[in-house]
């Protein structure tokens, strides 16, 4: 009996390894053999999206942060809040400058010293996407119109890239933005902006933003990145895809389903029609994203409550 | 970008800013006096931080580990052994690479965390001598560092977090590698400090201890010191390594089961 299990023990194994080294010195064929089955190498569905998890306020040292794990993907975003004084343009908006990182801990292809091609390239689009999709109105970030007015920092951390980065990236930054509560504050006598904390501090000191600590958030963006591979629509694909497929569409969409962006960096000719697909795919994606999102947000205030 | 932003900003510090010095000097004088007062955060002087340790948060790394000391925050991967990328002589030993990078939102003030450029070399020095680099001649293992969120006794926890995680990846070593440090306050030796008792100490020192072989890699140290308060202090600090060993050892086998 015991030998008998061994030996289709040890079969299972050589019958893995074979599956292993197909997979890595023919990945075209592999996956093509996949999706002849309309299934994918991590047993997903071709337009189905990686679980996703969203945990709100993971660093404390910051004003709002949020974990989010797509799949294997881990994004950590961050804001910290700076006083600035405001440009002679728009004396009553204050502003967020956003920057994407990929530390060589999150993947093999990232080394110290030399940065990630794709980093600059999500910190542009994030930055475009948080600032055309009317997410944020800048004026709730002034302090005190003319003289000063908060300065966003929002720093996006990958902590472990498989994969569909920048939707990853749009998720967290999104949920930073959410869990963001701004201090309280008021003015010294030498014009600098200090924060007060305590009940002694708030009858003490004349607060400049009592009513202003959490931004209205309308419209919320979301994404999903398609990869294309003749006719398949591979939604949400993973690092091993990525590498394989070089079409990819990324399309955003606001609260009421409005096209904020589309993005379709090079590769092979595409239909009007594949092109529709990932629409429809990203409205389905865009619903379940703000499922997941209002759901965090709703336990951390019964938290808070409690 | 983002310095030219920083020109005109800064970050609003409390108004009770002399209050806090104050509760400093409290602090300061309570620790300087011999009785066992508790620490801000209710610990004894001899009391470390609970440690959160885990395998594997890294999926595209040979191997990787997150550790969480209170505040501290760090995630450790290690890719290889790989080609090394630097042109460099033939070696017929392996060579190690540390890196350790901190976020910008890990300190207090945006961008702090640059200052510990040191980090990197220090790691190395701790980690070269418990890694057997004959088993993976001319080629690399690259271990990376980054402080998610600084509270305190980083290096350390970057130490014993990183030997963690090379024996997650399979990196040959004679021994795990843990390491504490203590910080010295006039008479007292506390251990395992936070971020606020490192800056008001009058000395550190910092022990990395192999606790199967029963011997130390580095040993750092910083400040006013006697005699006797040396000994004692690196008998502490040993003695943390070996229990933090214990709990390095629970997780790896915690992660092999699982892969069963």
């Amino acid at each position: 009996m015991a030998a008998e299990a061994q030996a289709t023990a040890t079969g299972g194994l050589a019958g893995e390894m074979e599956v292993e080294a197909y997979r890595r010195l023919f990945p075209l064929a592999f996956l093509e053999r996949h999706l002849r089955e309309s299934v994918r190498p991590d047993a997903r569905r071709p337009a189905e999206a990686r679980p996703t998890t969203v945990a709100l306020a993971a660093v404390s040292s910051a004003h709002g942060s949020a974990l989010v794990r797509l799949g294997d993907t881990a994004m950590l975003a961050s804001i910290k809040l700076e006083v600035m004084s405001p440009s002679g343009e728009a004396p009553d908006e204050g502003s967020i400058a956003v920057e994407f990182h990929m530390p060589p801990i999150c993947s093999p292809l990232v080394r110290p010293g030399r940065p990630a091609e794709v980093a600059p390239v999500i910190s542009k689009n994030l930055e475009d996407i948080l600032m055309s999709s009317g997410m944020l109105n800048l004026k709730e970030l002034c302090l005190i119109s003319g003289k000063a007015s908060w300065l966003a920092y929002l720093d996006v951390y990958c902590l472990n890239a498989d994969g569909s980065l920048f939707d990853a990236a749009l998720i967290s930054a999104v949920a930073a933005f959410t869990h963001l509560e701004i201090p309280l504050v008021s003015v010294g006598d030498d014009g600098r902006v200090f924060t007060v904390g305590g009940n002694e501090g708030k009858a003490k000191y004349e607060l400049v933003n009592r009513e202003k600590r959490k931004l209205t958030i309308t419209n919320v963006p979301f994404s999903l990145t398609c990869a294309l591979h003749k006719d398949n629509v591979l939604a949400d694909p993973t690092a091993e895809e990525e590498s394989i497929i070089e079409t990819s569409v990324t399309i955003v969409l606001d609260s009421s389903d409005q096209i904020v962006s589309i993005q379709k960096p090079g590769g092979a000719v595409t239909s009007m029609t594949t092109i529709k697909e990932c629409i429809s795919l990203a409205k389905d994606r865009r619903r379940k994203l703000r499922e997941i999102l209002m759901d965090n947000v709703e336990a951390m205030e019964v938290d808070q409550t409690d | 970008m983002s310095a030219a932003a920083t020109a005109g900003t800064y970050s609003p510090a409390s108004s009770a800013g002399e209050k806090r010095r104050e509760r400093k000097e409290e602090l300061r004088r309570h620790l300087a006096e011999d009785a066992d007062w508790p620490r801000a955060d209710g610990r004894s002087f001899h009391d470390c931080r609970p440690a959160f340790m885990q395998t594997g948060p890294t999926t595209a790394a040979s191997g990787s580990a997150y550790a969480e000391f209170g505040k501290t925050k760090v995630i450790v991967s290690v890719f290889g052994p790989r080609e090394s990328k630097k042109a460099m002589l033939y070696s017929d030993t392996g060579r190690l690479n540390c890196n350790v990078s901190y976020t910008t939102f890990a300190t207090p003030i945006r961008g702090q965390g640059t200052d510990n450029k040191e980090y990197s070399a220090m790691l190395h020095k701790a980690l070269e001598g418990a890694v057997m680099l004959h088993t993976f001649p001319k080629t690399t293992v690259d271990v990376f560092a980054l402080v998610l969120e600084s509270g305190g006794s980083d290096l350390p926890i970057i130490i014993s977090c990183a030997s963690l995680a090379l024996a997650d990846a399979g990196i040959m070593m004679y021994d795990l590698v843990t390491s504490v440090s203590v910080s010295c306050f006039g008479k007292n030796i506390i251990i395992d400090p936070t971020s606020d008792e490192e800056a008001w100490q009058d000395g550190s020192l910092m022990v990395a201890y192999m606790p199967a072989r029963k011997e130390i890699t580095q040993l750092t140290l910083t400040g006013e010191w006697s005699d006797g308060k040396i000994t004692n202090a690196v008998e502490l600090c040993m003695d943390a390594c070996s229990k933090l060993c214990d709990i390095l050892r629970e997780r790896l086998k915690d992660a092999s089961s699982l892969a069963e």
